[in-house]
């Protein structure tokens, strides 16, 4: 007889992991999460890690941003020390004529309660003498920030472990039939059986859906990301494009490409995120660079994130988003509301899987 | 050998460590180098790619033949940014014709 679950988790990146703890906190659900590989083989293992707010727009969507990254203060102080640091983020701009698309932004951002200021260059030099003098100002806000991914998956897993929560790795999920309203899930490895199914596999949501009959409108999108030798304290911000690392590496990179799955590094976008460094910190052109790297990332079609039940299908549930990092605690947080009590605290209607018209379910 | 014994050279970490790594649950190279930073330091595995896979060999009991090396990226060895960018000023690259070609004001040529 398969083992039953109250709740699988398909998917053991940040926004897994975060849903498992959350939900184990309660200590009322015997939980299983399943990982076709290992925790941070995907995205989560991939990133730069800002925990960044102030220009995800709409305003709706940056304030879930913030209120996120307002929880992580008090995440650390449950599952641990994730090198959570709010450095404060910048976004250089190069031109005087990008004032003005600034402003409107800190208008917007105000009206939910992210506080951005506009830099001129020279308050922009003052705050990180390193940047380029050719910038000509920046959005600025407290709220921004950064975290050691790695820690933060380990410590998620690591505090949900300690409440009885069980990991399958390196075990593909290949099947999901539903039985008298329990999902049977066939993995590589073994068949378990859940009340509750929540399907949280970034960029792989997309074929876990299709097991399940559902088509989760999601694209993949590759970024590669340039790192540096470990050097002297250079930078102090979180700089949209980049960030230094508590170990002294400089992370670097901001780029998206529809490539699929493909996680190669291509050389021509090596070297216009090498360009792009150089544009903005000057003195980088002396750094060495020692590793690129390449995630898969999920965008939702519309750029929001897909969260909440998966309304074809009784006790359903999908967790997807491309800022999983910053919007982890918070979505742990809102999903555990949702199993256990079937609502929310906060609005999260936005958020439907069903707002999209191209939304398909086969059931 | 001691547990205390490095591996990887570059980010100073040892066997125990790796044997932590594989412990819970890690069974590839890439993996244990994300929870412990082995092999993500300046020579990029280099040296420890060996040294890992016959820890995780032995610890798991399958052939080193079947552990995977870790993944290799660019560049090979660590490169200046300036390269990467292309537009260092001194470039030692020149043209054969310019080198040979008399100039205007070369009298002496020839």
């Amino acid at each position: 007889m398969a083992k039953q679950y109250d709740v699988v988790v398909i998917g053991s990146g940040v926004v897994g992991s975060s849903i498992a703890f959350h939900l184990s906190e309660g200590g009322q659900k015997e939980i299983l999460v399943i990982d076709k590989d290992y925790p941070l083989s995907g995205t989560s293992g991939s990133t730069q890690a800002w925990v960044w707010v102030h220009n995800k727009t709409p305003s709706w969507y940056g304030e879930l941003s913030m209120l996120s990254a307002e929880l992580y203060p008090f995440l650390e102080r449950k599952i641990g020390d994730v090198e959570y640091k709010r450095t404060g983020g910048i976004a250089p701009f190069f031109n005087e004529s990008d004032r003005e698309s600034a402003l409107r932004l800190a208008e917007k951002q105000a009206e939910v309660g992210i506080e951005i200021d506009v830099l001129t260059r020279d308050q922009v030099l003052e705050k990180e003498p390193a940047l380029s003098p050719n910038i000509a100002g920046a959005t600025f806000s407290k709220i921004d920030g950064n975290v050691n991914p790695f820690r933060l998956v380990e410590l998620y897993i690591r505090a949900a472990k300690k409440n009885r929560v069980q990991f399958s790795f390196y075990n593909p999920v290949i099947d999901i039939k539903r039985d008298k309203g329990i999902f049977e899930i066939t993995t590589k490895k073994e068949v378990f059986r859940a009340k509750q199914l929540v399907l949280a596999a970034g960029p792989w949501t997309k074929g876990v859906g299709k097991l399940l009959g559902v088509d989760i409108p999601v694209k993949q999108v590759r970024g590669q990301i340039l790192v540096t030798e470990p050097l002297a304290p250079l930078i102090k911000h979180t700089i949209g494009g980049m960030r230094q690392a508590d170990n002294g590496e400089v992370l670097i990179g901001y780029s998206k490409e529809e490539v699929g799955y493909d996680r190669r590094t291509t050389l021509d976008v090596i070297q216009d995120t090498a360009k792009m460094a150089v544009e903005y910190l000057p003195d980088l052109a002396k750094a060495n660079i020692v590793r690129c790297f390449a995630g898969v990332r999920v965008i939702p079609n519309d750029g929001q994130p897909i969260l909440g039940e998966i309304p074809t299908i009784d006790n359903a549930y999908v967790a997807v988003m491309h800022s999983g990092i910053t919007l982890s605690p918070l979505v742990g947080t809102v999903m555990t509301e949702l199993l256990i009590q079937g609502e929310t605290s906060i609005d999260c209607d936005k958020l439907r899987l069903d707002r999209f018209s191209e939304f398909k379910s086969y059931v | 050998m001691d547990a205390s014994t490095i591996v990887c050279k570059c980010e100073e970490i040892n066997i125990a460590e790796i044997e932590l790594a594989i412990k819970s649950g890690a069974n590839t190279f890439d993996d244990i180098k994300r929870l412990t930073r082995c092999g993500m330091g300046p020579c990029q595995a280099k040296i420890c790619t060996n040294l890992v896979r016959q820890i995780i060999s032995e610890s798991l009991e399958v052939p080193l033949s079947e552990i995977r090396p870790p993944r290799l990226r660019m560049p090979l060895k660590p490169t200046r940014i300036s390269a990467l960018v292309g537009n260092e000023v001194s470039s030692s690259v020149i043209s054969v014709f310019s080198e040979s070609a008399p100039q205007e004001d070369d009298e002496n040529h020839g």
